[in-house]
């Protein structure tokens, strides 16, 4: 990749929203499955009592990691943006643009912060009540994982973008990638019915294969809001191709451009 | 095999994988014994089977992947016989485990 | 083999190519779907081992014959969709969007059979939540039926390239009819697993 030459480099403020997506993703990442093990989720059928073992004893990891959410959570704008900055640079009416923008701003109140608040509320006192406990635990996973109709419309947005989209900005294939993401969040649907089982929150259905493919998505538009950002050349008409890097990667890249 | 623009080709693979439909009737029948449902491996590993023998003729006949370049002929193929590795081994895993 | 061809520009039939019918977008869409469901599928193996009584109780409700009846509708729509390529290919239009209509008439027949034995399943008492096997079973028919529907978009999409000769666009006609044909072959798996396997 090349190395920006900071101060003269027209595209750093494109890069630096990417390097900051890439710190959120990390960020989000560790704090989720590391420092406050709210991912994997708690089990849903849990009773009052496992889940005040289930916050004791994550006590520390849930107040630390989730104030390092509340102090740098807003990182996540970044992502958004650049995707929003992607879909502007797109041939397709600038309503793309902003209804994406619009949704997922709205989409990381309930999908992201709610559980930081819900589990963060639920470390604050150890002596609560458990039954309020559990009200708090499931308020906290079930929005994290139930409110998935706003992530499957602004995937279906950007995947229709990209299809009509003259200028290339994406590949066909990731636009397609988007329909397999917004499927994926039909697929969390029961998890508001079940307590147990594949379709519970933490169910084999409802979270371990839908994880997988949201992570290869997000690697996926991650790497390629990368390609555009090189490819950029700020005009209005089709982006040019990548040169293909020499070596190895070659074959790859010829396979994914778009 | 196109006369007046009717394929007769994918006309026989439509015939194949109807025929193949009806077998499963057959199979069901005779795998049921006086109406009590009953597990049956051999059942399973055959129904398994004909559905992937139908996957591979609408990939090559109607999806026209026969006159499609080398490598997506073969990665068909593989992943036909992932999808079979997968559902025979989870099948057979599973019921080791039972 | 002999060939009686009409007077339009042949096209070389069937011979290995460097042409991906549709593209190979569709066909990264057709393959990383069909691992989703795999996976899905694999879950459903595995717990039906583990409850095989469940399951097979669940299953002597439902209606194997309606079940077949489901899978050759589907598959003659999915005839229908590759005459239509083959037709458009070939410069015949008519002839392409008959089918094109023939293969959406089979679809929704296919869905308003599905209905209706969602409606004679729920009338008798199974219901997504009523017992393990039936949890499976709508969760796979009810996904499918989404991609079904999906596929009448696909189509629709399909009709409008056909039907105006400016906008004609062979390509998009391949990818169309591959994303129908992928609804097809994901419906002769679940058939089998759900109606069939013991």
């Amino acid at each position: 990749m090349r190395r920006p030459a900071l101060l003269d480099d027209p595209k750093r403020e494109l890069w630096l929203a990417w390097y900051a997506t890439i710190a959120f993703y990390t960020l989000y990442t560790v704090v989720f499955f590391i420092i406050t093990r709210t991912q994997p989720p708690g089990k849903a059928w849990y009773t009052p009592t496992q889940v005040v073992g289930w916050f004791a004893s994550r006590h520390e990891g849930l107040l630390i990691g989730f104030g390092l959410i509340f102090i740098l959570g807003g990182l996540s704008a970044t992502s958004i943006s650049l995707i929003t900055y992607s879909i502007r640079r797109m041939s397709v009416s600038r309503v793309f643009a902003y209804s994406y923008l619009i949704i997922y701003a709205v989409s990381a109140v309930p999908g992201f912060l709610f559980i930081c608040v819900a589990m963060t509320v639920g470390a604050f006192r150890p002596g609560r009540d458990p039954e309020i406990l559990r009200w708090i635990y499931d308020l906290g996973f079930l929005s994290f994982s139930g409110t998935m109709g706003v992530f499957l419309i602004g995937s279906l947005i950007w995947m229709v973008a990209i299809l009509l989209d003259k200028n290339r900005v994406f590949p066909a294939w990731f636009g397609y990638l988007n329909l397999c993401n917004a499927l994926t969040e039909v697929v969390v649907a029961p998890s508001w019915i079940f307590h147990t089982g594949v379709f519970a929150w933490n169910g084999v259905i409802a979270w371990w294969i839908n994880v997988v493919v949201f992570g290869l998505y997000t690697g996926a538009f991650i790497f390629l809001l990368r390609n555009m950002i090189l490819r950029e050349d700020f005009g209005t008409g089709p982006l040019p191709d990548l040169l293909p890097p020499e070596g190895r990667g070659r074959m790859l890249a010829e396979f994914m451009s778009p | 095999m196109v006369e007046n623009g009717f394929n007769k080709r994918i006309f026989v693979a439509w015939l194949i994988l109807v025929a193949i439909s009806l077998v499963y009737l057959w199979i069901d029948h005779s795998a049921t014994h006086q109406g009590i449902p009953t597990a049956s491996t051999v059942v399973t590993v055959v129904a398994i089977c004909f559905a992937l023998i139908k996957v591979r003729i609408i990939m090559r006949e109607f999806m026209e992947v026969r006159g499609a370049p080398r490598f997506l002929r073969r990665l068909t193929d593989y992943w036909v016989v992932l999808m079979a590795i997968a559902l025979f081994g989870v099948y057979f895993v599973g019921i080791a485990v039972a | 083999m002999t060939t009686t061809e009409r007077a339009v520009s042949p096209v070389p039939e069937q011979s290995p190519s460097e042409h991906v019918p549709g593209g190979r977008d569709i066909w990264f869409f057709v393959l990383f779907e069909s691992l989703a469901f795999t996976a899905y599928f694999c879950v459903y193996l595995f717990n039906r081992t583990q409850h095989e009584q469940v399951f097979l109780l669940g299953q002597s409700h439902l209606l194997l014959w309606l079940g077949v009846l489901e899978t050759i509708v589907l598959l003659t729509s999915s005839w229908a969709v590759a005459s239509c390529v083959q037709h458009a290919r070939a410069g015949r239009y008519d002839a392409s969007k008959r089918e094109a209509l023939l293969t959406a008439g089979f679809g929704a027949l296919f869905l308003v059979l599905k209905v209706i034995e969602w409606v004679r399943l729920i009338h008798a008492g199974h219901t997504f939540t009523s017992s393990e096997f039936f949890q499976y079973f709508f969760f796979l028919t009810v996904i499918h039926c989404i991609h079904l529907l999906i596929g009448f978009v696909v189509l629709g999409v399909l009709w409008y390239q056909l039907s105006d000769q400016k906008r004609r666009s062979q390509p998009t006609v391949e990818i169309c009819a591959t994303y129908w044909h992928s609804v097809d072959f994901f419906w002769v798996l679940i058939f089998a697993l759900l109606y069939v396997v013991r």
